[in-house]
């Protein structure tokens, strides 16, 4: 095979060109070429990671058949209960621990309620997103927490999570590069990432391969929740503050910039590098624009029409593939 | 002869029509709040139906409403409907239908609310609004009385304290441009404040301006907005947030722009955590506190007053400035109470 079918038999080859692309025609044709900017940059890796470390555990939910609209909920609830611990005199890094618990908890009621009670998760996550919002209002009466009364600036727990290495590169980008690793060598690497793909692809296939599909999904979900738990700490960390509003529209944003990177809302197909790509694609993409000056009221209608392209994209190369 | 009768019919139909509406208008204008001075306090139930969300704001509201039905000994809920003006509606036809003592209402629309308003009067329901208010005030909408800030004089106040800095500064004025970033584009409340901003603009021969979609409630895509924002329009001199998120994000964003204190004067409003560490840092000139506390608690306690005595006074709440110097005394006491 040539190097060219070669490379378009990757799954995120498309998602690849078109970053690349983006990538060079903002760099040329920002004014000043300010997409280049180090100060656009750090910008972007300070806050891009917030969606893309949920978008990495949601797509590759996606791929197993399922979806979490929760996320938007279980990030901020998990946030407070993280600055709850703090206000407790709780050490942070038991606390963190706590959080992250308390993430794969909420991912694992999401797995037991879909799988048992056989609830599309779209259904059952629905529900949990508006519970658990519930909770947290009900808990944190909407109000903001203030971190630096329970957490003194330049602490090394700060600096683990939002940091600058060099005092240039924010240390959110390195963990998001992190997640994207560990959960790509999961899932294209381990025996657990073929079950994950099988699970998604043909579910009673799968079970009658004896792969345990419930526990496969309920895994997924829980992965789901802990990244949730780790942004929510993280975003929590850089604003100094805790609010509620953390994470609102991160449930349809997560699986655009999953769809984006080529994995299907049917299940079973998608890659890792793809999710990582479309979770980076889609904000370079409102970064690109706002640069090169256009109308911030159309900046939506261009992001919707990339996502609707990307699928009619993607679609189009899995038949091809198929034949 | 036909035809004359016809026209004659026709004339007299629309005339009726006309008396009929003129009738109903005043009649709706004059509707007198429903009093009764015998019903115990504890008996009494008020709703407040807002278009608010899940932020600080509105929690501040809600803790105002609250300690005015625990003092006053009586009932008190409030709806929160995240901006959603259909659900607002079905809330507030939802709460019509328990017949409360009183509802205060956020008029966040200039014609939604004019015959569902009319409507629950004329069921003899006591309807104030609170937060916001029809552009046209009692002409525009039937509600007994409004309790809240006068939004376009809040936008004019923060605006023209904003600009005297820069003018005291020597800046040249006229190639200005001011940034103004909301959560919800065409939400009222910001094509209100955004009307107050253009008339200090006038004032002070600033032409240039931009209202920005900062993509919603969640503080990441705001601060990148508006970080993109200020590194693509380096003409920018002035940031004001319309709202309380955006508000509280203009300092982070002006920090990852690679500005420094006083480079680009910001401004907006509330009182959020990051909004008063602009202001504590200089990256902030003001901010307008609407003393939201107040609209929670009087909300209640003027329908509490109508009910009683019929009182339906309008009231003023917001239009306090917060600077540097006010910072401490006013807010950071009041603040962890959550009163402010």
């Amino acid at each position: 095979m040539g190097y060219m079918p070669k490379f378009f038999s990757y799954r995120a080859a498309n998602t690849l060109l078109v970053f690349v692309g983006l990538i060079l025609f903002f760099s040329f044709f920002t004014p000043r070429h300010v997409f280049v900017d180090p100060r656009n940059i750090t910008s972007l890796s300070k806050l891009m990671p917030d969606l893309g470390i949920v978008a990495l555990g949601v797509g590759m939910l996606m791929i197993c058949g399922e979806f979490d609209l929760s996320v938007s909920s279980v990030l901020p609830l998990c946030a407070f209960i993280f600055i709850s611990l703090l206000k407790a005199n709780i050490s942070p890094f038991f606390a963190l621990g706590i959080a992250l618990g308390s993430g794969a908890l909420l991912g694992f009621l999401n797995g037991i309620i879909t799988v048992k009670g056989r609830i599309p998760s779209f259904i059952t996550t629905l529900g949990t997103m508006m519970f658990w919002r519930g909770i947290l209002y009900v808990g944190s009466h909407m109000w903001p927490i203030g971190l630096r009364a329970y957490l003194p600036s330049g602490s090394v727990f700060e600096r683990i999570f939002v940091g600058k290495i060099g005092g240039v590169i924010p240390v959110q980008i390195v963990w998001f590069v992190a997640f994207g690793a560990v959960l790509g060598i999961i899932l294209h690497l381990h025996k657990f990432g073929n079950w994950i793909y099988a699970t998604g692809d043909n579910r009673e296939a799968a079970r009658a391969m004896g792969i345990n599909t419930d526990r496969v999904k309920i895994i997924c979900f829980m992965i789901v929740g802990v990244l949730c738990a780790f942004v929510g700490i993280l975003q929590l960390l850089r604003m100094e503050t805790f609010a509620c509003t953390q994470g609102i529209g991160f449930e349809l944003k997560a699986i655009a910039a999953s769809v984006v990177g080529g994995t299907f809302l049917m299940g079973g197909i998608g890659s890792m590098m793809g999710i990582f790509l479309g979770a980076i694609t889609i904000q370079i993409l409102e970064n690109g624009l706002i640069l090169m000056r256009v109308p911030v009221f159309g900046i939506s209608a261009f992001i919707g029409l990339a996502i609707i392209l990307f699928v009619i994209l993607n679609t189009y190369i899995e038949k091809r593939r198929a034949r | 002869m036909a035809r004359k009768r016809i026209y004659l019919l026709s004339m007299t139909i629309l005339a009726g029509l006309l008396i009929g509406w003129v009738v109903s208008q005043v009649a709706l204008a004059m509707t007198p709040p429903d009093v009764n001075p015998q019903k115990p306090t504890k008996d009494m139930y008020f709703r407040l139906v807002t278009h608010g969300g899940d932020d600080p704001f509105w929690a501040v509201v809600h803790k105002g409403m609250l300690d005015a039905a625990k003092e006053l000994g009586c009932k008190a809920d409030i709806d929160l409907c995240g901006g959603d003006l259909a659900l607002q509606q079905k809330r507030f036809k939802e709460a019509v239908a328990m017949r409360p003592d009183g509802i205060a209402l956020v008029i966040n629309d200039d014609t939604a609310w004019d015959k569902a308003v009319a409507d629950a009067l004329a069921a003899g329901i006591n309807v104030i609004g609170m937060n916001n208010d029809d552009t046209k005030h009692d002409a525009g909408n039937a509600r007994l009385c409004y309790i809240g800030q006068s939004e376009r004089r809040a936008g004019l106040m923060v605006a023209t304290r904003l600009f005297e800095k820069a003018k005291k500064l020597g800046w040249n004025l006229t190639k200005a441009h001011v940034a103004m970033p909301v959560e919800v584009p065409g939400a009222m409340y910001g094509v209100v404040r955004s009307q107050g901003i253009q008339d200090a603009m006038k004032e002070y021969g600033i032409t240039s301006f931009e209202i920005i979609d900062a993509g919603g409630l969640e503080s990441s895509t705001v601060e990148s907005r508006e970080t993109s924002y200020l590194l693509a329009h380096p003409e920018t001199k002035f940031m004001i947030g319309l709202g309380g998120i955006v508000t509280d994000r203009v300092t982070d964003s002006l920090k990852a722009a690679g500005y420094k204190p006083g480079e680009i004067i910001g401004g907006g409003f509330d009182c959020a955590p990051g909004t008063l560490t602009g202001l504590k840092e200089g990256y902030m000139e003001a901010t307008i506190d609407q003393q939201q506390y107040l609209q929670g608690y009087l909300g209640v306690f003027v329908l509490y007053l109508m009910k009683k005595y019929g009182f339906a006074p309008n009231i003023d709440t917001g239009g306090y400035l917060v600077d540097k110097a006010t910072l401490a005394r006013v807010v950071e006491e009041l603040s962890p109470l959550h009163i402010r």
